[in-house]
């Protein structure tokens, strides 16, 4: 008897002890989502950075799949779970959360200098003008070359069409494929006509459609489309069956020479091992521009209903300095949106000199806001291409129908 | 005292009869409550949502039909919902030859008992308790047109012009992932198929048999009506799997159907609309709304009629 | 007018033999009855004529042709099953027709044939009822009408009556004996009711663990047992039998004495039955008089009498425990717990050997 309370009395003791602890170390705790699912690791680096400056506060990353984010996110702020921070997506898919008050407007709250208007754009609501999240970092649209098969196979990198159609035959004669890519994923299909039509549309073909004084069936666009139609020769054996992994696949392997993508692939071939450079896409012809196509990969914001938003806001104010920025570079191989950040990375840096002749990558940026999506009408429309269901004018007519219609 | 004995009869019956009503509650309370959680609630909330215009994840104003008219007339969304319409009737109609005819044939085969039914029995049947999402993976990699199994093999036999990507081309997508999904479970009609035969007295099967009757008259005249009421059950099961059919199509072609809609199922639909992706585009629950309870109406409606029709010409066996 | 003939039948199921080279002859037109406890490879015997079942050594020939390689169908035999195996699902025309129309006769063949056999059997009126719609008699007289309509060398039955109850299975005993007159075509018929097998079967085979013990008229398996089995089990009530061993051989004359205390004396020619050999007497119910003086006598205390006015039923009890049952034709009042004497006459009496043989009785 004299035992069980004995025993019951230091349990009780010792609950008190912990809640008294419990009060002692009291923080703010901050729950901050994603998809980088990949880098897990190295935000939990830039959090504790933040952490030794603000022992106040601590932060939990959580990733969730990348597929599914959006819903996941969406669903939570809409059943008032959201987290205190979370990444968010650009563009159109950032509006989605913004234009029903999920997330809490930034400009005026923190110090937004260190970005530009361009980046900025990427998460603006265009309705009321607010900035609604840090841009974090751009991606850019590029081709990214093999350099041991173009030695041993004796090739010239490209800089025009043509040379890029040349190297390819030479490659295809030495049974090496000569792009790796695939259209089974057509977000895949569209990153790798995203890359190579803006130097066929040409810089001005972008402001017009976006402004509506031209639409996709202007010559220019259907002229892009109908280079892309000529990489069906190109292309693996089964190209159509040929998804994102058989297709990072090839190219580590060096069973292709050239691989359209994004510069989010870079720290995966990096890993790889495989000896690879970076080039933009290919003039239309010698002389022409030379652009790449970059788009804001997405931001950080606060959610409009946190019971730490004061925290919450600190946090978001780091995420727009230079520091951040340097870690964003450092860690995880990213070209940051905030300036001011020594790219100390080679291939990093050349990602970041190739902005200097830029086109905004063409349906996120400009046709994510309503549906159905640029991306959506340009990702069916690349598949009916080039699986031969339809011309470069069908496709250009549908996509063009489809953007109007949509809302 | 005999009027006593009877009014004390009457309130123990009236006793015993609360106790069971009480019991009956008792033991129904579970599914009831299970059912309307996740059955009842589920739908009467999508009928009210979708009156309603939807901003993203917050209600707008209530706006009747017109999520209703948006889905069925309006030219671009339309043209998605026949398609994946289309779509769904294809999955229905080759899964009753395919899966079907196939689980039948295996069900008459193994009735007869052969040389380690048994084990066959097992192996037809192992596929249906894996996870739809492996084996869609599985098969994924399976068909994949440069690594895949299929192709490798097609290749290694000299059928090189057979190894086409099977998952890439608008003509070949759907046919690969239904063999997938009558490979999946095709176990299951024919475990029911054979517990149908099964029942079919012996008796019934030697008497055609001296009567002259053929295998295939056997089959035919004695067999298949009396197995109707199986066959009632697969009919309706495949017709309600066909027109709900998600996992294979979203695991092995995604979320857009791809190739060029090809795959596109009333499911697939249903998802983006409601709930947006990534290039798909933002959720709208309305027209998502919509969209699933025409899916349910046409459903239920001709689940209604087929089964009343299909138990119209079952027989007891007496 | 079908001879069927088998020759050195056996079926085995792996390892277990059910029947042992069965050896019969049935002549043409006749009405056999199997008949034998369950179990005794009747009905097996019954499925390797109709061919559901292949022997696994032996012959079987119908009218001197082997058939025993033929399928089922070829066999031109027609089978009535113990459950009648009517189709469920088709009317009763429609079962009757079912062999014509897999036969892809002809619409008016296939009508008049039906009809015959229909207006033969009384179903004219049910034709286009499903077999839920029947009595137990009427689906009786369906499943013989299928077997009709083939026109079969040979019916087989299966135990076609055991599903009725007693008073229409008297009946329709009856009818199929008619039938049997009426059609004038050999049936084989299998049944464990040995009083069926009785009043039906012109002859009867008697089979016991896949052996045929006797086959013979009914009359004269009753009267001239082969065995102890078939005695015991033709006839009813049963016969009763004493356990006794030979005393003294005298010349033929051979002094039997019963565990019971009773002796006699009887004459037995061709016996090669020694001193001390054990022997079974067999005793029907109805051979046995009570309070009468005979050729032996025994002693018993009555534990149940049955009296049903015309018949006395009195079962009794020896002072060894044995279990008799007396049949007296006639009233005869005797209480239960009553002492009486019951007596036998040697020329009434069933002798057995020590291999349950039987012997014959000279006198």
């Amino acid at each position: 008897m004299t035992n069980l309370k004995r025993l019951a009395t230091s349990a009780i003791l010792g609950a008190a002890t912990f809640a008294y602890a419990g009060t002692a170390l009291a923080q703010t705790e901050l729950s901050f989502w994603s998809w980088r699912q990949e880098d897990v690791k190295a935000y939990n680096q830039i959090i504790a950075a933040f952490e030794e400056q603000n022992p106040d506060i601590s932060v939990t990353f959580t990733a969730h799949e990348a597929k599914s984010y959006n819903t996941i996110l969406t669903t939570a702020l809409a059943g008032g779970a959201g987290p205190d921070i979370m990444h968010t997506r650009s563009y159109g898919s950032l509006e989605a959360i913004a234009a029903p008050g999920y997330l809490e407007p930034l400009d005026g709250q923190i110090d937004l200098s260190a970005l530009s208007a361009d980046e900025l754009l990427g998460t603006t609501l265009r309705a009321d003008g607010h900035v609604y999240a840090v841009p974090f970092a751009s991606q850019t649209a590029l081709v990214f070359y093999n350099k041991d098969l173009f030695e041993k196979h004796n090739v010239d990198v490209p800089a025009t069409w043509e040379e890029f159609k040349a190297a390819a035959d030479a490659f295809k004669q030495n049974n090496v494929n000569p792009l790796a890519n695939g259209i089974a994923d057509g977000w895949t299909a569209e990153v790798m006509a995203g890359a190579l039509m803006p130097n066929f549309y040409g810089k001005e073909f972008f402001g017009e459609v976006t402004s509506g004084s031209a639409d996709f069936e202007d010559p220019r666009f259907v002229g892009a489309l109908e280079k892309i139609a000529e990489l069906k020769d190109y292309m693996p054996t089964g190209y159509e069956g040929v998804d994102y992994a058989t297709m990072k696949q090839l190219f580590i392997a060096g069973q292709a020479a050239m691989f359209v993508g994004g510069s989010f692939e870079i720290p995966g071939f990096v890993e790889s091992g495989v000896n690879f450079d970076i080039m933009p896409a290919p003039a239309a012809k010698a002389g022409d521009e030379r652009m790449v196509a970059t788009w804001l990969d997405g931001g950080y914001g606060v959610n409009a209903s946190s019971e730490n938003k004061e925290a919450a806001l600190k946090f978001i104010q780091f995420t727009a300095t230079q520091p951040f920025a340097q870690m964003l570079s450092d860690k995880l191989a990213n070209v940051p949106a905030v300036d001011g950040a020594v790219i100390a990375d080679p291939m990093l840096a050349k990602v970041s000199a190739f902005h200097a002749e830029a086109s905004p990558y063409i349906m996120l940026v400009g046709f994510r806001f309503n549906t159905p999506t640029g991306s959506t009408l340009l990702q069916n429309g690349l598949q009916e291409l080039l699986t031969g269901k339809k011309t470069a004018a069908e496709v250009a007519k549908d996509v063009s129908d489809g953007i109007k219609s949509a809302k | 005292m005999s009027t006593l004995t009877e009014e004390n009869y009457k309130s123990a019956s009236v006793r015993r009869k609360r106790l069971r009503q009480l019991w009956i509650a008792f033991l129904l309370f579970p599914a009831v409550t299970i059912l309307a959680t996740f059955v009842f609630l589920p739908m009467i909330s999508a009928i009210w949502y979708s009156v309603y215009e939807w901003d993203g994840l917050v209600r707008g104003d209530f706006v009747g039909l017109a999520n209703f008219a948006e889905v069925l007339f309006n030219p671009q969304s339309n043209k998605f919902l026949f398609n994946a319409f289309f779509n769904n009737v294809k999955v229905f109609v080759t899964l009753m030859i395919v899966q079907n005819g196939l689980a039948l044939a295996l069900a008459l085969l193994l009735a007869r008992e052969p040389k380690g039914y048994r084990f066959y029995q097992v192996v037809f049947f192992l596929p249906v308790i894996l996870s739809t999402v492996i084996i869609g993976f599985q098969w994924k990699l399976f068909l994949n047109p440069i690594f895949g199994l299929v192709n490798t093999f097609l290749r290694m036999v000299e059928l090189d012009s057979w190894a086409l990507p099977w998952l890439g081309l608008p003509e070949t997508a759907l046919g690969s992932m239904l063999i997938v999904n009558a490979w999946h479970w095709v176990g299951f009609p024919t475990l029911v198929f054979l517990a149908a035969i099964h029942r079919i007295p012996k008796d019934l099967i030697e008497a055609a048999r001296l009567d002259g009757a053929s295998e295939w008259n056997i089959a035919r005249d004695i067999i298949w009506p009396l197995m109707a009421p199986a066959v009632t059950i697969i009919v309706v099961l495949t017709f309600i799997g066909s027109f709900n059919w998600f996992e294979i199509p979203y695991i092995m072609g995604g979320l857009e159907g791809s190739p060029a809609y090809s795959t596109d199922m009333l499911g697939l639909l249903f998802y983006r609309t409601a709930f947006g992706s990534v290039s798909a585009g933002n959720s709208d629950f309305g027209t998502g709304s919509a969209l699933a309870v025409l899916i349910f109406i046409f459903i239920f409606t001709f689940s209604t009629i087929a089964t009343r029709y299909l138990t119209s010409r079952e027989v007891e066996l007496s | 007018m079908a001879q069927i003939e088998l020759r050195g039948v056996t079926k085995q199921f792996g390892d277990v033999k059910v029947i042992h080279g069965a050896d019969l002859v049935i002549e043409g037109n006749e009405f056999v009855v199997f008949v034998g406890p369950s179990g005794c490879g009747k009905s097996t015997l019954l499925r390797l004529l109709s061919g559901l079942e292949e022997q696994t050594a032996g012959e079987i020939y119908i009218d001197g042709e082997r058939i025993d390689h033929l399928p089922p169908a070829k066999r031109g035999l027609a089978m009535v099953f113990q459950s009648y195996a009517l189709y469920p699902h088709m009317t009763v025309f429609e079962n009757m027709s079912y062999a014509l129309r897999v036969a892809k006769k002809s619409k008016a063949f296939i009508a008049e044939k039906v009809g015959e056999a229909a207006e033969t059997l009384q179903l004219t009126e049910l034709l286009d009822r499903k077999p839920k719609a029947l009595s137990g008699g009427q689906r009786q007289r369906v499943a013989i009408g299928r077997a009709i309509v083939r026109d079969p060398r040979v019916f087989l039955f299966d135990e076609p009556l055991s599903n009725l109850d007693a008073k229409l299975r008297v009946q329709m005993r009856i009818e199929l004996t008619n039938l049997h007159q009426q059609l004038k075509t050999t049936m084989i018929y299998v049944t464990h009711d040995q009083v069926e097998a009785m009043t039906m079967a012109d002859k009867i085979v008697v089979m016991r663990s896949g052996n045929i013990e006797q086959v013979g008229a009914p009359l004269e398996l009753f009267k001239k047992p082969a065995n102890k089995f078939v005695a015991g089990f033709i006839g009813s009530p049963a016969m009763n039998f004493f356990d006794g061993h030979v005393t003294k051989i005298d010349n033929q004359y051979h002094q039997i004495r019963l565990a019971n205390g009773v002796e006699f004396v009887c004459k037995l020619s061709n016996q090669k039955l020694s001193v001390n050999d054990r022997v079974h007497l067999g005793l029907r119910p109805e051979s046995l008089t009570p309070n009468v003086k005979g050729d032996g006598t025994f002693k018993g205390t009555s534990s149940t009498v049955e009296r049903l006015g015309a018949q006395t039923y009195i079962y009794l009890k020896t002072e060894i425990g044995e279990d008799i049952i007396v049949h007296h034709l006639g009233d005869l009042e005797i209480k239960s717990g009553e002492s009486i004497e019951v007596s036998f006459n040697i020329a009434e009496c069933h002798l057995f050997g020590p291999d349950e043989q039987r012997i014959e009785i000279d006198g």
